[in-house]
């Protein structure tokens, strides 16, 4: 059954929110996720991305700070909601399991490939 | 200050979610402003334009709905959720607005497929804005004649060049067209090329261009030749013509048969495809007329200016020429050739007018004279229009009426969308909505409904005449969508601008409500009552008047009479046969059948020659006729001779003393000259009896019956009681021997005369149809306000009950305001009545009395309905137990 939704840029998008805590909006995330993933990220994608997290209840968000190079605009910082912890942790360990079923030898290439000649 | 591409700013904006605008715009400008620091302002736009097309996607856009822009979509969602709440919630009104609605639009939609059906004729024609009919009109101001003189075609073709082509159609081609063996009847007209050239009736065979320019042609309708050759080949065949004086229009009526010549078939015609006012099975050429007058067949009249009968003279305008400049020149031949003409024979004809009909304003056209078909002339679509809209208003003051007087219960809700902040024109448009509903859910049932009352209405009598085929067409369906929302705007609109008036704090404490309104309503009642009394007094008139004609005494005895049309066989042998077959007791002869509309006259001179002619009805018998229809023969004796008697006549009590006798008995021996001079001596006098139809006059005319056997039409044989069928049966066979190409016909006397009111009689269960919705809606209406008064009243009704008042005066109270009603609309709809009817009844002959019974009745039966429709509503409520009402507060 599943019991989380959350797909691939979602989870590093819930992720990065995560790692930013007290800063996460807009510019902040989607900088953020260029330099550590060292992939560029379209202002249109993210929000999107962010829209749909919060239409599931896993971020919530608040509006303040608005500056003047932003002309006057608010920033919308987002936060982690309880869900939103619980879908990272379930996705989380559902990796982790995955990851401590897999027999020791598929891993192994060398052998892999030996067996293959 | 740098500012990113307004263009794509804008385009955002429009489309972005209105929750999402700020802090994306905010995310988007820091963005801006810093990549203008770091790559310089050419890739920060470019950069931009990228995101806020990507921004572009399902998630940021704002709904179709709910958006601050599409605002009124929402609103109209709403209107119509309320609009079908308030239906479901109040079924007794609904139903009550939505059946009478319902009931009066089927009537008004059957008026406009008649309507539709009969502007569907003579659409087909090429040229048909070019196309006139020439009319005349041979006194001022009388109705006019559809027919004219024949030379005007000629004249109008030779001498105007505003005409491009111009035909005649020559009454006086009728009768019986034989090929090898078989022989069918054939009625048309004479006419020549032209006529082709002016009407584009469809060929099946032959050339449209030379089919009637040789003399002795005939084109002829596709039914009629394949009862003639079946499925041979028709163009080429020639066949025998013999002329019975048969015409389009008439129903029977024969003249002994002149044969006219060997005629060509040179094409067939499709006249069933499309629909014209012309109605013919075949048309010959003119060119044939000649032949036929140096043979003396048929009457010259190429050049006679004062026979207006001749018949039909249409012409073409040439492209572009405007009707005017036709009338003028008929205004020129008219006063050429009537008012300044010096060689007139008749001077009653010297103000005779001229003027031109275009071919598409014949149907529905004016009441006119001689018309080529039958058909009802536009007054009559008029008053029907008319009375179908007298009840669809009825209908909508139903439906203003139920609405204002429940605004007392839509006050709260009013008040409410008032303070939240709804303006006046949001309300009307609310309730103009659930007006429109209501007339939708009308339409449907109203479609429904039509479907019946259409099958109802073809089956009328008169619908054998006038063909109407209502079939409806998808820009019919839009009209009456278009129909239906007009009335749902008429109904709704005084109930969407009261109900929106007032102000919300005064809607909020809705005590005392609408109670000043109540005086419209009384009016609106009032006035249904005022219409429903006039219908019914009215159906009652006619059907009393219908009553009054079927069960008229005629003076003669027409009980087992059956007519037989002699269809050309020699009357002696028939009667000889006829009159030693069992089960008949008499045979006798006459030219028409009395009292089904033929007349005929004659004028007597007197011995001396002094006196003007006396014009008298004259009527050819055989010596059994007198005898046979038990008529009384009152001095002298009958006709004696069976071979006829050329110098005697027997004359009716009325002409005795038309003719100036004191009593009959003075009468007899008299004689007196027919306008040949040949001498007639009254030998007998019979008592009155009615030989006119009964709408054509109160008296009984004078009357000479004379004793040709040469002009007699008809047989009348008297059956014994006992079993005609099987008399009827011996006679057919008889008939075989004699005549075996035509059909043995008859038709009981009885029938014949009962068939001559069959107008009237289609009449009143028109009138009676109408007088019915128009009750019934106004029963409906009546029913609304009765429900809703007892349900604001119940607990009055329980108050009154809990303190001693019994059941009766509860009854009594709760109806006295509606009693009032229908005494008030009684006391003006019954002389309002008395004189409508008279005004029509004044005008017609035979009539019966509109007395006080009439009115009473009229008015028993609507107070009778009325209390009916109250009573079941107050008794209910005076019944009820007065805990039901009061257990609550």
């Amino acid at each position: 059954m599943k019991k989380f939704q959350l797909g691939e840029f979602e989870e590093i998008v819930m992720l990065t929110v995560a790692i930013l805590y007290d800063n996460a909006y807009g510019v902040s995330i989607k900088k953020e996720i260029e330099s550590r993933l060292n992939r560029s990220v379209s202002v249109g994608a993210l929000q999107s991305a962010l829209k749909r997290l919060e239409d599931k209840g896993y971020l919530e968000s608040v509006d303040k700070d608005a500056t003047q190079e932003r002309a006057g605009r608010p920033k919308r910082f987002f936060k982690i909601t309880a869900l939103g912890k619980e879908a990272m942790e379930y996705t989380k360990e559902t990796r982790n399991s995955l990851w401590d079923s897999i027999p020791a030898i598929s891993l192994d290439v060398k052998f892999a490939k030996l067996l293959n000649e | 200050m740098n500012n990113p591409p307004k263009l794509f700013l804008r385009f955002f904006r429009w489309y972005c979610h209105p929750n999402l605008i700020a802090p994306i715009e905010g995310d988007l400008m820091e963005l801006y402003a810093e990549r203008i620091e770091a790559k310089g302002k050419k890739k920060a736009d470019l950069l931009f334009i990228m995101d806020t097309l990507f921004l572009f996607r399902k998630s940021i856009i704002k709904p179709a709905s709910g958006g601050q822009k599409l605002n009124s979509y929402g609103m109209f969602k709403n209107y119509f959720k309320v609009g079908i709440r308030n239906i479901l919630k109040y079924k007794v009104f609904s139903f009550i607005n939505v059946f009478g609605l319902a009931v009066a639009m089927s009537v008004c939609m059957l008026i406009m497929l008649m309507l539709a059906d009969q502007n569907s004729y003579d659409e087909f024609h090429k040229d048909k804005d070019q196309v006139y009919r020439i009319i005349g009109r041979p006194l001022k101001g009388s109705v006019p004649y559809a027919t004219v003189p024949m030379p005007i075609t000629s004249m109008l073709k030779e001498e105007f060049p505003i005409v491009e082509e111009a035909t005649f159609l020559r009454r006086g081609f009728g009768g019986d067209v034989s090929y090898n063996d078989k022989k069918i009847e054939l009625r048309g007209y004479f006419t020549d090329n032209s006529f082709f050239e002016i009407f584009s009736f469809p060929f099946v065979h032959g050339d449209p261009t030379t089919a009637l320019t040789t003399p002795n042609s005939l084109v002829i309708s596709r039914e009629k030749a394949y009862q003639l050759f079946n499925t041979e080949d028709p163009v080429g065949k020639h066949v025998t013509f013999e002329d019975r004086g048969l015409t389009v229009m008439d129903f029977d009526g024969d003249r002994p048969p002149t044969e006219l010549g060997q005629f060509t078939i040179v094409g067939v015609l499709d006249m069933k495809k499309f629909k014209s006012h012309l109605e013919f099975d075949a048309i010959a050429s003119t060119s044939s007329l000649p032949i036929m007058y140096n043979k003396e067949l048929l009457t010259d009249i190429s050049d006679d200016w004062e026979y207006y009968w001749a018949g039909y003279a249409y012409v073409k305008l040439r492209p572009n020429v405007a009707a005017d400049a036709l009338q003028s020149n008929l205004n020129d031949i008219a006063s050429n050739h009537y008012l300044n003409s010096k060689t007139l024979k008749n001077e009653e004809i010297r103000g005779f007018e001229l003027s031109g009909q275009s071919i598409r304003d014949i149907t529905p056209g004016m009441l006119i004279n001689n018309e080529a078909t039958f058909r009802l002339p536009e007054v009559a679509y008029y008053i029907l229009s008319v009375l179908a809209l007298v009840i669809m208003i009825m209908a909508c003051l139903n439906y203003t009426s139920l609405a204002i007087a429940r605004s007392i219960t839509r006050m709260k809700e009013i008040g409410v969308r008032k303070v939240n902040g709804a303006t006046r024109w949001n309300l009307i448009f609310q309730f103009l909505t659930e007006s429109i509903i209501t007339v939708m859910l009308a339409l449907g049932l109203a479609s429904l409904l039509l479907y019946f009352t259409k099958e109802a209405f073809m089956d009328l009598w008169f619908n054998k005449y006038l063909n109407f085929e209502l079939s409806s067409s998808f820009p019919l369906v839009l009209l009456f969508v278009a129909f239906a929302l007009i009335i749902g705007l008429a109904a709704g609109t005084y109930p969407a601008l009261f109900l929106s008036k007032r102000p919300p704090v005064f809607a909020l404490k809705t005590v005392g409500g609408a109670a000043s309104k109540w005086g419209l309503q009384k009016f609106l009642n009032v006035s249904q009552f005022v219409v429903s009394l006039v219908f019914i007094v009215t159906s009652l008139v006619i059907y009393n008047q219908f009553k009054h004609y079927t069960e008229f005494e005629y003076g003669f005895n027409s009980e087992n009479i059956l007519n037989l049309p002699l269809q050309s066989n020699d009357p002696q042998v028939l009667t000889s046969e006829f009159s030693t077959t069992a089960g008949v007791t008499n045979v006798s002869a006459c030219d028409y059948i009395p009292a089904t509309g033929m007349t005929n006259v004659i004028e007597l001179k007197n011995k001396d020659e002094d006196l003007d002619p006396w014009v008298l009805l004259a009527f050819n018998v055989d010596r059994n006729f007198i005898p046979n229809l038990d008529l009384e023969l009152v001095a002298g004796h009958n006709f004696s001779s069976s071979k006829g008697e050329s110098k005697h006549i027997i004359i009716n009590e009325s002409a005795v003393s038309k003719l100036g006798y004191e009593n009959p008995q003075e009468a007899i021996g008299e004689l007196w000259k027919k306008q040949n001079d040949e001498s007639l001596k009254i030998v007998g006098v019979v008592k009155n009896f009615r030989a006119s139809l009964l709408v054509n006059g109160d008296e009984i005319r004078p009357m000479a019956f004379s004793n040709d056997p040469n002009s007699f039409n008809y047989l009348n044989v008297r059956i014994a009681a006992g079993n005609p069928i099987e008399t009827i049966a011996r006679l057919e066979k008889k008939w075989e021997t004699i005549d075996p190409v035509h059909e043995f016909e008859y038709e009981f006397f009885d029938n014949e005369l009962a068939n001559t009111n069959l107008a009237i009689f289609d009449i009143a269960s028109i009138v009676g149809y109408l007088s019915f919705l128009a009750i019934l809606i106004a029963c409906l209406g009546m029913l609304g306000m009765a429900v809703y008064t007892t349900e604001r009243r119940t607990k009055e009704v329980g108050i009154r009950k809990v303190l001693g008042a019994d059941e009766l005066k509860i009854v009594l109270i709760l109806s006295k305001s509606f009693l009032k009603l229908l005494v008030i609309s009684i006391l003006i709809a019954a002389p309002l009545s008395f004189f409508l009817n008279n005004f029509w009844l004044n005008n017609l002959a035979n009539r019966v009395n509109l007395g006080f019974d009439t009115i009473a009745l009229g008015s028993v039966l609507l107070l009778g309905l009325g209390l009916l429709t109250i009573g079941s509503q107050t008794i209910r409520a005076a019944r009820q137990n007065p805990i039901e009402s009061l257990k609550d507060e």
